[in-house]
């Protein structure tokens, strides 16, 4: 099946946020109590039961101030540092290329929320018991496996954001981003094996807090990737070993003592 | 010197095993005190529990079984009671115990002579060129140490990931000692199963071990302890 994603012109947002607020709907999320720090932005952070907000981030100083909008939620990689760290197969990647999410398989071990690259993962639970749930961002698995598109897209009434297949909206962000021309950026199409959430945006990437060269770390693939097999490979030569030797010495210790 | 209860304590099946208890009558020594043998089978429980349960993160075909996140619970429990009981040990006899701990530290050439003599000593029973060992040999002392290192390199990366972040660098070295005490715990399981090592599960069930077993195995205590 052909890949789906979204694509989210950054040029096109007014910040609305009326995205935010489907997908609270749509997931059934509860709001989170907040207070004024003096910014439209707000909540202030994603968590278990935020998915999706806005980042708001003025750029330059007056007269040349700019505000600019980014879209925070899952990014949906392909080379994704949660679903290689996650024990339990609670994130996977589903058919149409997301990293989909089954909360009744969730351990709550919080491995995904440090492997993250774009540092989105969040849980909620208790710390000492450890009993938690890491949350994030499904695009709206439930949603688009019956066809339909992801709230957040459903309801953006400028149209900043689409969702279709990938390869339609990346050659249509890209014709945008020629056509916005100057500093105009595409981000996601090759970033962690590609995303499939796209950004046109009017800058570069920094500007709108998106990491440059987004990495999942080293270690975690030589974690899961190396160290685990690596240690399957010692408990088997151990237990080989340990027959062997329980095969030889049964006999040659047997037939000592007899001989005495 | 004592001799062993007329009472045999073993099961036809335990005997098969690890190799019959000191017979009724059979002089025996005292190896392992009741606190020492308490700690050993509550850390013997617990770190079964700690190994099933961690199990469940270390192979992808497990995951599942920790979903729900009792694993997680039972993990975290076990680490207590381990923790917990060894302090309570440490507290209750710190004699002992601080004893116990350097025992493992004291090398001497007799250390290399067994490590020398090991292989043939443990796959063919040649015991010639096997040098006389203290109370705890030097297989033992290799054992300790690990235990002791391991031990509390396993600790402190989990209380970091679980107070604080499970990263993958500490995920690493939490694997890594997960790795070598699995190994180890192997072999030391497998010990008491060696037909050269016959009967000596029972010093740490009941506490005592043959004259005779203590004198072949450990001369340099047992010269110590007849005097």
């Amino acid at each position: 099946m052909a890949d789906k994603a979204i694509l989210y012109d950054a040029t096109k947002c007014t910040a609305c946020r009326g995205c935010q607020v489907a997908c609270k709907q749509w997931n059934d999320l509860p709001a989170v109590e907040t207070t004024n720090r003096g910014t439209y932005e707000n909540p202030p952070d994603l968590s278990a039961d935020t998915w999706l907000k806005m980042k708001f981030t003025e750029v330059g100083s007056p007269p040349d101030l700019r505000w600019v909008f980014t879209r925070r939620a899952c990014m949906h990689c392909t080379d994704a540092g949660c679903v290689e760290v996650c024990p339990t197969g609670a994130l996977y990647h589903n058919d149409l290329g997301f990293v989909g999410y089954d909360r009744s398989k969730c351990s709550g071990c919080g491995y995904c929320v440090e492997a993250c690259p774009f540092d989105v993962p969040r849980y909620s639970g208790n710390v000492i018991t450890g009993v938690r749930e890491a949350n994030k961002c499904t695009l709206c698995q439930d949603r688009i496996t019956s066809g339909y598109e992801p709230a957040c897209v459903k309801t953006c009434p400028p149209g900043a954001l689409k969702y279709g297949d990938r390869s339609t909206l990346l050659a249509e962000a890209k014709q945008r981003v020629a056509d916005l021309g100057g500093k105009a950026t595409l981000y996601g199409e090759k970033e962690v094996g590609g995303t499939h959430v796209l950004y046109v945006l009017d800058d570069e990437p920094s500007v709108y807090g998106l990491p440059k060269d987004p990495k999942v770390s080293g270690a975690v693939t030589a974690w899961q990737d190396i160290l685990q097999p690596v240690g399957w490979g010692i408990a088997a030569v151990t237990v080989l070993g340990l027959g062997l030797n329980y095969v030889i010495a049964k006999r040659k210790i047997k037939v000592e003592s007899e001989g005495k | 010197m004592a001799t062993a209860e007329s009472k045999s304590k073993s099961t036809p099946l335990a005997s098969s095993l690890f190799g019959p208890p000191p017979a009724p009558g059979e002089e025996v020594v005292e190896r392992y005190s009741r606190p020492v043998r308490i700690l050993h089978w509550v850390n013997a429980l617990a770190w079964i529990v700690l190994f099933v349960t961690g199990w469940f993160f270390f192979v992808d075909q497990f995951g599942p079984a920790a979903s729900g996140g009792i694993s997680g619970v039972l993990h975290r429990i076990a680490a207590v009671v381990m923790v917990g009981w060894a302090v309570l040990y440490f507290l209750g006899s710190p004699k002992a115990a601080i004893k116990g701990m350097l025992e493992a530290l004291k090398w001497g050439k007799d250390d290399i002579g067994w490590l020398k003599a090991a292989v043939p000593y443990y796959f063919f029973g040649q015991d010639e060129k096997m040098p006389p060992q203290e109370h705890m040999n030097t297989g033992q002392k290799l054992w300790w140490l690990m235990t002791l290192a391991f031990g509390a390199l396993m600790i402190v990366t989990g209380a970091i990931m679980w107070f604080g972040s499970p990263t993958a660098i500490l995920g690493i070295l939490h694997d890594v000692g997960f790795i070598a005490l699995f190994s180890f715990a192997m072999v030391h399981i497998f010990l008491s199963l060696h037909p050269k090592m016959s009967g000596v599960f029972w010093s740490m069930w009941s506490g005592t071990v043959s004259a005779k077993y203590a004198e072949s195995h450990h001369k340099k205590w047992y010269d110590k302890i007849k005097k």
